[in-house]
């Protein structure tokens, strides 16, 4: 798996390519956007072609470490396979998911502004 | 334009408790699925595109709807927060509206329309904002008209909210009066009120009173009575000298010899009645039960392979067994307690028993580190009433919204796929593995997460 990192009016964009499993998952797990409790960080799911229960977990688990668990994780254009295993696991409860990234950025900024 | 349809988890509860067997949004009204209504009222309005908007599940909807082609339009699906507001969900969704019109439809309650009116014109010409509310539900229209509105245009509307059975019955009752004049509805028929599905076998004595709505693959056996107001799904079989009045009979519904189904909904094995909510379930077959297809035979392979590994377990493991076991229980390690849990069929419980194990001394650690605390339940395996490795096993009583009734697929097992796992077995984050894996895995898989969830344990148990 490929994670491009970009910013945008102080809140980072992960643009994952690739598969997000057991093999691939530590390392974005371990990316210092998603370490950062503070960092409000946008992951653009649009190019990830699998996703498994550890790439979810990693998911998951990020959204752990931030100090607003439901606003410091927010997911962009995800596709229809990653999708589908986020609603069997019923995992999209914990996320707010746009379908662009653009306003995924304004969400996560007037998030970011509102509890500094 | 474009059109929205936003529902939430808890608008359809009920659903989920009455008729565990159909997802809210295909419940069927006059024998056509729910959304369906919504999806011809967003093209009757000129909508090109739509996307259903969901907290919870859409996968039983998506595979009935696919992408929209069945009707000449694009259908999309996506996710949203149960607390969204539509200012919130437009922002969600911000790429699928773009610079259009777009109408959004939210709340699970069935809009009254009617077909022969001029919905897109008079869509295109009405200001943004509210256009019809009921409790729990509502249309709202945004972007600029692009008409002006013609003083001749009438389009009639109103909505209905389905919040019980009661209502869900009401709005079933007037489609199957209003009929054909207002919907477009499923069957043939050459009469008025009285529409047929495919395959529909009548004997000669049958009496048949109008409005009647009736689907597909129906036996209608001697001297049946059905109507006035009957729906009758598909895959039906009505026995001989029964009637059927002022009700609605699920999909898959067998209504046995000499009764009389009046003022009620037949679903499965259930009888309810619409007025007072309350339901019965019928224990005698002969009487009212559901048709299905043998979910035990598509499992047969998965219970096999399970019962072949579990008899491996049993062997390899029955001398540390027979040596320690007593021991502990002897020295007070080992402790059991019966307990009631949810078994794999929906409405069914199983005790199992709950197996503490001291693990202070060496014998109860080099147990718990084996997993003999689950040997016994390794023999529930190859009776078929447990899976070697599946969902962890919940205890009955309990109001849960991870109960087998909500979720798709819940498996009891020796192991839980959680245990596999190596991040935290713990609560939600449980539960979304053992979905997972519930839904991809296979008898092979599953041997190998035996093996994990095994090893996992060992280590956990050793190093404590």
């Amino acid at each position: 798996m490929t994670i491009t990192e970009t910013s945008k009016i102080g809140i980072a964009i992960l643009s994952l390519y690739g598969t997000l499993d057991a093999l691939s998952a530590p390392e974005l797990r371990n990316n210092r956007s998603i370490i950062d409790p503070e960092k409000t960080v946008v992951i653009d799911l649009q190019q990830v072609d699998f996703i498994d229960s550890s790439g979810i977990g990693a998911i998951v688990s990020a959204s752990r470490q931030k100090r607003q668990p439901s606003g410091g994780i927010v997911l962009a254009c995800m596709n229809d396979r990653v999708r589908k295993v986020f609603e069997i696991t019923n995992a999209q409860k914990l996320f707010h998911i746009f379908d662009d990234t653009t306003a995924a950025v304004d969400f996560a900024s007037s998030r970011q502004s509102a509890s500094a | 334009m474009k059109t929205i349809l936003a529902f939430r988890e808890s608008e359809y509860a009920w659903v989920h408790e009455k008729f565990p067997c159909v997802h809210p949004l295909l419940l069927p009204l006059c024998n056509k699925p729910f959304i369906e209504f919504l999806i011809d009222f967003a093209i009757l309005a000129g909508s090109s595109a739509v996307r259903i908007l969901c907290d919870g599940g859409l996968g039983e909807v998506e595979r009935y709807c696919e992408d929209g082609s069945r009707w000449g339009i694009d259908l999309s699906y996506a996710s949203i927060h149960p607390d969204d507001s539509i200012h919130a969900m437009l922002g969600k969704n911000r790429k699928f509206c773009g610079e259009e019109r777009v109408m959004i439809v939210s709340g699970f309650s069935f809009i009254r329309y009617d077909k022969r009116y001029d919905y897109k014109s008079f869509v295109s010409s009405m200001p943004p904002g509210e256009w019809s509310t009921c409790p729990g539900g509502r249309i709202t229209l945004t972007g600029v008209p692009t008409k002006a509105v013609p003083d001749w245009l009438i389009a009639d509307l109103s909505l209905m909210p389905l919040d019980s059975m009661t209502s869900y019955y009401q709005a079933s009752m007037e489609t199957l009066k209003t009929g054909e004049s207002r919907y477009v509805l499923p069957g043939y028929g050459d009469e008025p009120e009285c529409a047929f599905g495919r395959n529909v076998v009548i004997s000669k004595s049958v009496e048949i009173r109008k409005p009647v709505s009736i689907g597909n693959n129906v036996q209608l056996l001697g001297n049946a009575i059905i109507g006035p107001s009957a729906i009758i799904g598909s895959n039906v079989i009505i026995d001989r000298e029964s009637s059927v009045e002022s009700s609605i009979v699920f999909d898959n519904t067998y209504i046995g010899e000499h009764l009389e189904i009046i003022g009620r909904i037949a679903s499965g094995n259930r009888l309810n009645d619409p007025k007072s909510g309350a339901s019965i379930a019928m224990e005698d077959p002969h009487l009212l039960s559901g048709i299905k297809k043998n979910r035990h035979l598509r499992s047969l392979p998965r219970k096999i392979v399970h019962a072949c590994v579990a008899l491996v377990i049993i062997a390899a493991f029955f001398i540390p067994f027979i040596i320690l076991w007593p021991l502990l229980k002897l020295g007070g390690h080992w402790k059991s307690s019966p307990a009631s849990f949810l078994a794999e069929r929906t409405d069914e419980t199983m005790p199992l028993a709950k197996v503490e194990v001291d693990a202070s001394g060496a014998a109860a650690a080099i147990a718990v580190a084996l997993s003999l605390d689950r040997y016994f339940r390794l023999f529930r395996v190859v009776t078929g009433q447990l899976a070697l490795i599946g969902s962890t096993p919940l205890l009955a009583g309990e109001s849960r919204p991870d109960a087998p009734a909500y979720v798709p697929a819940y498996l009891p097992g020796v192991f839980s796929y959680a245990e596999a796992e190596e991040w935290a077995a713990t609560g939600g984050d449980a539960t979304i593995v053992e979905r997972f894996h519930l839904a991809h895995s296979n008898p092979l898989t599953d041997i190998g997460l035996v093996i994990k969830a095994f090893i996992n344990r060992f280590q956990e148990k050793s190093t404590i």
